[in-house]
């Protein structure tokens, strides 16, 4: 059943994707354009080809599974809104170019707004990765900016002093992640849930002092961070919409990844642990090797969205390793709906654009002015105490129950 | 016979979603020893536990001395004259022996008023009053449990398991300490060791998967062995 | 009365604890000439006091409620500020050690009852919820720090006056030393031994001790638990707050001065043993001591000040990898 939705997936994107293209490539011969030429036009004129492409593929899978017992049906009913949504953020840039009549792929509105879609695909990917510990492995850490840091600085210091190569570079700071998630791993099988928070706590403190501190200024540049030359290939001022797709794909592999794992035997017994250590204890299940998987494939991803940030700003600085970064996924997580699948997605996504919109909001009551940006903390604290006295199940807690979360 | 100082009746008690007691029924008359009897994981801890509100029963009603107290808060319960040795001798291991009595006044000058009597009951505990609970031997310690339930005036002891890990003359002890106690106390008690409940128990009552089965005098159970044997695997 | 105790279980903690104080004093007559020593030793326990106040409040709500309250460190800060403008309210016209006074005082009643209104409004809908409590304590530091940075301003205000013998300098073994940070130490010392008597001899403080190992005990020993919490989360919010009042004229007030203590105070928690009190008055010392040791090695050898802080980083990631439950704690 799995491999017929992976087939589904496959012919959906090509559906998806083959209209616009053979559309973009039949008005570039007749115009005696290029292709590149075509998708980059002002205003995406591409957008309303793949609109209509990504509407007509959608529409027929959808009517075709509600119709006849087609194979995919029952992917398509549980995944239906997460391919809206995916067809969406595939769109966004031509909708971005569309609706600031700009270019998807040069300097411009839609070029700015596209790096904030990066970020937050980012970001969501670093929810993710703190929803396996947390949610579903019920660890809860306060280091996790850690691993994110780690990412950045490790491919960018390696690049930038050592000369090596972006893939090299990247497979070390990978391995750098999965190993501090080995590490961890050892203390978090002996301790009780709250040593480990403030064993991790500390862990991320040394690594984040030592960035800041002038001893190694020369390497790390201290407090400002430093900047590193990016592979023009993936250069996100150049290509910024290759690096768009790079950071979405990047996402739905992590997410598809983290689905995967959560619903095979390896995930339950997670969930087993997770809620009766004892209990799944008698049952056989230690907790060694599944809290020591669970962290490391963690690490692996947030390292991994680590090295995309560092990419993207072609730098890092020790603010990717403060607290920052540990608190936003843990409230994106508990604010889209913990150990569900969907929730540090869409919490991330929350937050960033709200965050986003308040930045420069000001609001009049009375004689008042309010500048909501100015105290974007308050309201992040707010919310926190809001999400987790008012809200305990998340944006997507009550709507996944007992559909997929075992 | 007299109306009984407390009635459980139909009792269903849910820990997690699993289903615990799924109809206790216990009668426990006034000044004697109710034992509460079956095999491990039958609910007799569960049913003490919902009696005193540390878990919250989910349907049945629980009448103590005429006033039902089902939903009560814990304190409250115990306020009206309950008290409870947990098992596993859940005393304050950190607290000196005289602590762990004081702690459990209700008025103030209770301690004083039976320090002579308790004393008297378990001499060890005189002896050690000042040591940290933690340091007593098993015996000694379920001795303070029993004596930090005997601090207040209560009408009604929920005893669990007091004889488990005893030796057998520290059993002696306890057997004689509870029967001393039973002359002005009404006790229900948890007791797996079957030699020692049929010692004890006045009235007795079986528990199977959550339900009681049997209940009524214990000199009218011990005249149907086939009963107890069925029930508690033991032979008479 | 204390006559034929067996030795206590933590007897090795505490020894290894005695020894690590020892060899940091020792370090100290090693490193530094004596009137420096002298300096060190006392900046060091003006610290551990401060750590101290902050931690106590900690590991008693820890131990009672299994909450980390992670608002402590606002509440430092909080008291610090409602000290100040106590402070100012009164007005010239008052002798200066009645203002100041007051505003100890103000500090401890106000940061009490915000504690108590906190546990009573906030943590108690969440017992069920243990980790989420911890996050809920985060969310309520930030909106505190918050309001006070939106309210005040994000500069802080200038530290207020203490009565004029308090604004000397003594003169120790030759060096220089405010009068300012041994009033400190002193209060530190008063409060420590109060809650400790408060602990061992007082009905209340039996009661929390008995609540730390087991609450459901208590409540069936007829006691209403609930009360007994939040009049202990009251106490450590309030005193966290008079800690926060204490240190201000020395250091000001300024929105973010509780997150250098709550991280200090956590670490001491964790030393002593989250719920034990006498594992935190050592480990108060401990981290207080290597602190002062550390910066002053910072000062004089490196130059940057990266050592006093990881050095009780690295202390406390060690302990935790060898003591996974902390010096003090019991092993599970």
């Amino acid at each position: 059943m799995d491999r017929q939705g992976a087939v589904f997936f496959l012919a959906w994107l090509t559906a998806t994707w083959a209209p616009p293209l053979t559309v973009a490539g039949m008005v570039a011969t007749t115009q005696g354009r290029s292709v590149v030429d075509v998708v980059c036009a002002k205003g995406g004129t591409a957008f309303v080809f793949a609109g209509v492409g990504v509407l007509v593929a959608l529409l027929l899978s959808v009517v075709l599974a509600r119709y006849w017992p087609m194979p995919w049906r029952q992917w398509v009913e549980r995944h239906g809104w997460r391919l809206w949504m995916l067809s969406l953020l595939m769109l966004m840039p031509y909708v971005l170019a569309w609706l600031t009549r700009s270019s998807a792929c040069r300097r411009g509105p839609a070029f700015f707004w596209e790096s904030i879609f990066i970020e937050t695909f980012i970001l969501a990917l670093l929810a993710v990765s703190y929803n396996l510990v947390f949610g579903f492995a019920g660890i809860l850490s306060f280091g996790h900016a850690a691993f994110f840091g780690l990412g950045a600085y490790v491919t960018g210091l390696l690049m930038k002093h050592l000369g090596w190569n972006l893939f090299l570079s990247g497979a070390v700071a990978l391995l750098t992640g999965a190993v501090l998630g080995l590490f961890m791993s050892l203390v978090a099988l002996r301790t009780r849930g709250l040593y480990f928070a403030l064993f991790s706590l500390a862990m991320a403190e040394v690594i984040h002092l030592l960035a800041r501190n002038r001893i190694l200024v020369h390497i790390t540049g201290a407090e400002d961070g430093f900047v590193f030359s990016v592979p023009e290939w993936i250069n996100p001022v150049r290509h910024r919409l290759l690096f768009y797709y790079l950071a979405l794909v990047s996402l739905v592999v992590a997410f598809a990844f983290v689905y995967r794992l959560i619903l095979s035997p390896t995930g339950r017994v997670f969930l087993a642990l997770r809620d009766n250590e004892t209990r799944a204890q008698m049952l056989g299940f230690g907790p060694l090797g599944y809290k020591t998987f669970a962290l490391v494939i963690s690490g692996l991803l947030a390292s991994y969205a680590g090295i995309l940030r560092a990419l993207l700003n072609k730098g890092a600085s020790p603010n990717v390793l403060s607290l920052d970064f540990t608190m936003d996924p843990l409230l994106m997580t508990i604010l889209g709906g913990t150990a569900t699948f969907d929730g540090p997605v869409v919490g991330a996504f929350l937050l960033r654009f709200v965050e986003h919109v308040l930045r420069n909001a000001q609001f009049r009551v009375g004689p008042w002015s309010i500048n909501l940006g100015e105290h974007w903390a308050l309201l992040l604290g707010l919310l926190f105490i809001a999400a987790v006295l008012l809200f305990p199940q998340g944006l997507m807690g009550s709507r996944q129950k007992g559909q997929e979360t075992p | 016979m007299t109306s009984p100082l407390l009635q459980v009746e139909d009792l269903h008690t849910y820990i997690g979603s699993q289903h615990i007691l799924q109809g206790v029924d216990v009668e426990v008359p006034a000044g004697t020893v109710t034992v509460l009897l079956g095999r491990n994981g039958a609910g007799k801890t569960t049913t003490l536990r919902s009696i005193l509100g540390l878990w919250k029963p989910a349907r049945g009603r629980v009448v103590f001395a005429g006033q039902d107290i089902t939903g009560w808060p814990t304190h409250a319960i115990a306020r009206l004259g309950v008290g409870y040795v947990p098992e596993h001798r859940a005393i304050f291991r950190s607290l000196t022996v005289e602590e762990n009595l004081r702690i459990a006044e209700r008025r103030k000058g209770d301690f004083q008023r039976r320090r002579d009597f308790l004393f008297d009951l378990f001499p060890d505990l005189a002896r050690l009053a000042h040591w940290p609970a933690g340091q007593l031997s098993g015996g000694q310690q379920q001795m303070l449990a029993i004596a930090r339930a005997l601090v207040p005036e209560n009408r009604l002891l929920l005893i669990d398991e007091p004889s488990e890990g005893l030796a057998p003359v520290l059993i002696e002890h306890l057997i004689e300490a509870i029967r001393a106690l039973s002359a002005s106390l009404t006790v229900l008690l948890v007791e797996q060791n079957f030699h020692v409940a049929r010692r004890l128990g006045v009235h007795y009552a079986i528990l199977e998967h959550g339900r009681t089965v049997h209940q009524g005098r214990m000199s009218d159970l011990l005249a149907q062995p086939d009963l107890i044997h069925r029930y508690l695997g033991v032979t008479v | 009365m204390t006559q034929g105790h067996p030795a206590s279980p933590h007897r090795r903690a505490v020894l290894a604890a005695s020894l690590f104080l020892v060899g940091v004093v020792v370090l100290n007559v090693f490193l530094f000439p004596p009137a420096q020593v002298g300096v060190i030793l006392l900046s060091g326990l003006y610290q551990a006091m401060l750590f101290f106040l902050v931690a106590s409040g900690l590991a008693i709500i820890f131990g009672l409620l299994d909450v980390l309250n992670l608002a402590q460190g606002a509440f430092f800060m909080l008291g610090a500020y409602v000290g100040f403008g106590v402070y100012r309210l009164l007005g010239e016209g008052l002798a200066l050690g009645v203002r100041f006074a007051a505003a100890l005082l103000a500090a401890l009643l106000i940061g009490g009852l915000l504690g108590a209104l906190v546990e009573r409004w906030l943590i108690r809908p969440l017992y069920v919820r243990p980790l989420f409590q911890i996050v809920l304590t985060l969310g309520l530091a930030m909106v505190l720090r918050e309001a006070v940075r939106t309210l005040y301003g994000p500069a802080g205000l200038i530290p207020i006056q203490p009565p004029a013998p308090l604004r000397t300098t003594l003169t120790v073994l030759g060096a220089q030393f405010e009068t300012y940070r041994v009033f400190i130490i002193g209060m530190g010392g008063g409060l420590m031994l109060a809650t400790w008597l408060l602990l061992r001899r007082t009905r209340l403080g039996m009661v929390i001790r008995a609540g730390v190992e087991d609450r459901e005990m208590v409540e069936a020993l007829g006691i209403p638990v609930g009360r007994v919490f939040t009049l202990a989360f009251a106490l450590g919010s309030g005193l966290a707050a008079l800690g926060g009042i204490i240190a201000a004229p020395y250091i000001g007030a300024y929105p973010e001065m509780g997150d250098v203590f709550l991280l200090n105070a956590i670490i001491v928690v964790v030393l002593g043993g989250m719920g034990s009190f006498e594992g935190t008055m050592m480990a108060s010392l401990l981290v207080g001591l290597t602190r002062a040791t550390a910066e002053q090695i910072s000062l004089e050898y490196l130059d940057t000040p990266l050592l006093a802080s990881v050095s009780i980083l690295l202390i406390m990631i060690l302990v935790l990898l060898v003591r996974p439950s902390g010096l003090f704690g019991s092993e599970p």
